[in-house]
């Protein structure tokens, strides 16, 4: 590896990439920020300017985007209620209830640096660990990823709000509607009910439009406007994190950095199952679980630490394995066969210099995240001045042509005011709609795996506790579930005797 | 133009204070509870029809859903269940209190935003509906500053042409 | 702040519409692929693109990925007309197997298409779990004599991998023993045979490469007529010189029918420039491990039969 480092600092170091790594952060910012334009999307807009480029500026671009995606997610989500991104859904819990508490620049200050921090630390992970790991994550087989995605299910339990039974009917209606489309297994149509279009499924960014973005619009109609222009003394705190805030950081972050990178390692999960399970691991280790919810720093700090945690982690099956992380770095993929890099464990040995250049050059695209955030969180906190006549537009504006740009096609904006209705229709009903996004999310993994395990072993579940991996998962669900049911129980006690 | 516009506005002030006034109380966790049961036997109903499978399959594509569906009655049984108990042992129901004047402006806002859906589907000019939406929600919220309306108009404007001409999105 | 907000709207409007106002000289043509955008065609196609401007001072190609298979090529026939500056990818899993499998879900069919090239062509190859030690078509037809359960895994339940292996194992007398283990993508159906999953894999040679490098894999036949000629894979038996049925994985750019022949003409010999620059043919050779391959209309329906007929004798193998 040493002799790798420093061939890769002279080839990292370029006037060149430093530009483009900038500008790849500025547009991951405010891409992400904005509801409705994911950094998926962004990557793919943007993918054909690094066809001309060589591949290590190709990639501090795409980098650039796809981190600060991670950040800039969080940006909306504290000011406007609205995750920018999926993943962004744990940080809006805490982040927009303190920016309510006229905190508003000190939230955004914690998801920077826990983000910053999770980055960081994936990045390190990811230079120092990553071909050891990989070797380890590529023995998961079909089976092992089921016991992944039970263990990703268990997750409803913590974000179910106060009835876990009306979390299990979201989480079902999340699951069933990622079975919409053709069966993965045997390409027959599921519930399409004629409409040939629906064959492909439902894009998740497009579904994440109408239950988080749109519904949030039909929500003006709860409140008077007066209250909908926020205060703006709200916005003119000084943003000083406590060193008590500080210390009380360090743990989630620390831990939630590590789950973000043990999530991110595994292909097919990403950074909202992190962001998800961070958020709720922190919440059962803190000494202030009340807190949660109602603008909680260890909240933030979990949930941003762990979804940029993600970002290096997530390289490491596509670099050692041609096997991408989440659907974001599968684009990325592309960038790099185009410029002759075929992943493999090969490649850190033929072509080193130029991986250990990309891979140093994922923490300097923190490091820059961290500096334009800071100017940033100034340049964004002015989004909550704007008044509320001209951002609502401007809002349904972008989520309606984010919608439209996922497959250019009018259907999905359909699809997105359908989710938007439905989203609406739940809320009066008190369903909580983030089981829906995780149901959406490991709904076809869930099913893929579950049958094609039972396929391999021609119907025995015993594949299912067959390997080391398998009991380790099902210790790790057990843990989880164990975890969760006392923690409700100790909240709905607590209740009793207030 | 004003003075209509006053009027108008009156007129839906004095409408909205009646609606407001309006309420539907609804026993909530029994309503979902009957609702999602009605939801999931359906949706068990109509999965022959919407599932094809294969006698070769060890697993079919119905198996997971079905599974699903049935979790999803079992929930409901339980909601409907501890209502009907509370019911039975004289507790007070979970009851939700709706009000009317409410849904009334989130089916104004949700016009707007299918009038936005519609017009940019129909004349294949996503500014048009735009526009619309702009304006739509300027006048919802009555706005009365002219410089917002040039302000989100030309925002609106510069959006389309950012995805149009800048993103090579055609719409 | 009003004002601020008024002068930086303006700005940015004045911005786009400069640059929406920059001419271009040339006509732009853009290249749908309707699969996903790290794929094998999207990259080639990307790669075609970004070459346009070198070779032609009047046409210049801009590559899309819209995965979406039959749906998007449905919106792309709905939306455009004759002489649209518009090209879409069609393959064999559209023309040979969609139409006859599912043909609900194609609005279209060849005659809404002028072929224009076809850019490469790909020699699937099967692979087998190291621990077998099969490493030629004699020892895979040892093997399958036995009689023992085959598991092969393929990238999609009906894909022309899936087809593939069921005609190999098929004319082998193999089909009751073949179980067919469907993955989402061809890089984890070759993960799937070094892990022991499943005995056999069938996947492009650039999917394989990694595995069978680290020793998890071995690389039993081609599925083309003759041995494998370049790349690392040189050597391996072709299936089609024991009697076995093939076919090669090509994806054939289309205009809209009605295209001004002249345009057509014009659009080939762009990428028939394209496709014989030394830079293309070294990248698609030794990273893609694909093939140059130019073909003529009558060649393109040639190989649309050749897998309508394959499928139509193997299509109860797969999909039962």
């Amino acid at each position: 590896m040493l002799q790798y480092i420093a061939p890769a600092t002279g080839l990292l170091f370029t006037l060149e990439n430093i530009l483009w790594i900038n500008i790849g952060v500025f547009i991951g910012s405010v891409f992400a920020a904005i509801p409705g334009l994911s950094v998926i999307l962004c990557v793919i807009l943007f993918l054909p300017v690094t066809y001309s480029m060589t591949a290590i500026p190709g990639m501090m671009f795409l980098l650039g985007i796809y981190c600060a995606g991670g950040y800039g997610g969080s940006v909306s989500a504290i000011l406007i209620n609205t995750p920018g991104t999926p993943h962004a859904a744990a940080t809006m819990l805490d982040g927009h209830p303190l920016s309510e508490r006229g905190r508003t620049k000190a939230a955004l200050k914690i998801a920077l640096y826990a983000s910053t921090f999770g980055g960081i630390s994936s990045a390190l992970m990811l230079l120092f660990l990553g071909p050891q790991v990989a070797r380890v994550a590529a023995q998961l087989g079909t089976a092992e990823y089921f016991m992944v995605c039970v263990f990703g299910l268990t997750i409803i339990a913590g974000v179910s709000g106060k009835s876990m039974i009306k979390g299990l009917i979201s989480a079902c209606l999340g699951l069933l509607i990622s079975c919409v489309g053709s069966d993965p297994m045997t390409s027959y149509d599921r519930f399409t009910f004629g409409i040939s279009r629906l064959y492909l499924g439902l894009d998740l960014a497009v579904c994440l439009i109408g239950l988080f973005a749109l519904v949030e619009i039909m929500s003006k109609a709860e409140k008077r406007l007066d209250r909908l222009n926020l205060d703006t003394t709200q916005i003119k705190d000084d943003g000083i994190i406590t060193k008590e805030e500080y210390k009380r950081m360090a743990r989630p972050m620390l831990l939630s950095s590590l789950i973000g990178v043990m999530v991110g390692i595994i292909p097919g999960t990403g950074a909202s199952e992190a962001s998800w399970f961070s958020y709720n691991t922190a919440k059962n280790m803190s000494k202030h679980p009340e807190e949660f919810g109602h603008g909680s720093v260890e909240g933030i700090a979990a949930a941003e630490a762990a979804n940029n945690a993600v970002t290096g982690a997530t390289l490491i099956p596509l670099l050692t394995l041609g096997i991408p992380g989440d659907g974001t770095v599968a684009i990325m993929l592309s960038a790099l066969m185009i410029n002759g890099l075929n992943p493999g464990l090969t490649l850190f040995t033929t072509q080193g210099n130029i991986m250990y250049a990309i891979m140093l050059g994922l923490i300097l695209v923190n490091i820059f995240m961290l500096l334009q955030g800071k100017f940033l969180t100034r340049l964004f906190a002015k989004v909550v001045s704007i008044p509320q006549e001209i951002l609502t537009p401007i809002i349904v504006i972008f989520c309606f042509a984010g919608a439209y740009s996922v497959n250019e096609n009018f259907f999905d904006v359909g699809v997105a005011l359908i989710f938007g209705m439905l989203a609406w229709i739940l809320r009066k009903l008190e369903l909580p709609p983030v089981p829906i996004l995780l149901g959406l999310v490991l709904g076809s993994m869930t099913e893929t795996n579950f049958r094609r395990a039972l396929l391999i072993s021609n119907g025995n579940p015993k594949i299912f506790f067959s390997s080391v991996y398998c009991i380790i998962f099902l210790v790790l669900i057990l843990l989880a579930v164990g975890t969760i049911v006392r923690g409700k129980m100790k909240e709905r006690s607590t209740q009793k005797e207030a | 133009m004003k003075q209509w516009v006053e009027q108008f506005n009156g007129r839906m002030d004095a409408w909205g204070r009646k609606l407001h006034e309006k309420e539907i109380r609804i026993p909530i966790d029994l309503v979902t509870g009957l609702a999602f049961a009605i939801f999931a036997l359906a949706i068990l109903l109509v999965m022959p029809d919407q599932v094809a499978i294969s006698e070769k399959d060890v697993v079919n594509g119905r198996a997971f859903p079905t599974l699903l569906m049935m979790v999803m009655l079992l929930c409901c049984a339980m909601l409907i269940g501890k209502e009907l108990y509370k019911l039975a042992t004289k507790q007070p129901l979970n009851w939700k209190v709706i009000n009317i004047q409410v849904e009334a402006k989130a089916l104004a806002i949700l016009g707007i935003l299918l009038g936005t859906y519609f017009l940019s589907k129909w004349t294949g000019l996503f500014v048009v509906g735009a526009v619309f939406c702009c304006l739509g929600f300027l006048l919802y919220f009555r706005c009365r500053k002219k410089s917002y309306y040039v302000i989100t108009l030309v925002i609106a404007v510069a959006i389309w042409a950012a995805f149009r001409f800048v993103l090579g999105v055609e719409f | 702040m009003k004002k601020r907000i008024l002068s930086i709207a303006l700005v940015v409007a004045m911005c786009v519409t400069l640059l929406a106002g920059c001419g271009q000289k040339s006509a732009t043509w853009k290249v749908t692929c309707p699969w996903a955008p790290s794929g094998v065609a999207a990259m080639v196609s990307q790669q075609a693109a970004t070459k346009s401007t070198s070779y032609s001072d009047t046409i210049t190609l801009v590559a899309e990925a819209i995965k979406g298979d039959a749906a998007t090529v449905n919106t792309w026939v709905a939306d455009t007309k004759a002489n649209d500056t518009e090209l879409v990818f069609v393959g064999e899993g559209l023309l040979s197997i969609t139409s006859i499998l599912d043909p609900a879900k194609m609005q279209f069919g060849y005659e809404d298409f002028v072929f224009v090239e076809n850019l490469y062509s790909s020699i699937f190859v099967l692979s087998a779990d190291a621990k077998l030690n099969i490493d030629s078509v004699a020892d895979l037809e040892a093997y399958v004599k036995q009689g023992t359960e085959i598991s092969v895994a393929v990238n999609g339940a009906t894909s022309s991998e899936a087809f593939l292996a069921a005609a190999l194992f098929g004319s082998m007398g193999a089909g009751n023993q073949l179980k067919l283990t469907p993955y989402q993508s061809a890089a984890e159906a070759a993960q799937a045979v070094a892990r022991g999953e499943t005995q056999f894999a069938v996947s492009h040679q650039s999917q394989i490469l990694e595995t069978y490098q680290q020793k998890g894999a071995t690389i039993v036949c081609a599925f083309d007529e003759g041995n494998i000629e370049n790349g690392p894979f040189a050597g391996v038996e072709g299936v089609g010189q024991h009697g076995y049925p093939y076919f090669r994985n090509r994806c054939f750019v289309m205009a809209r029918a009605g295209t001004d022949e002249k345009k057509v003409a014009e659009l080939k010999e762009l990428y028939g420039k394209i496709l014989a620059d030394a830079e293309v043919v070294e990248w698609l050779q030794n990273t893609m491990l694909l093939e140059v391959d130019t073909m003529s209309v009558a060649d393109v329906e040639a190989h649309v039969e050749n897998v309508k007929s394959i499928v139509n004798s193997y299509k109860d193998i797969v999909a039962g």
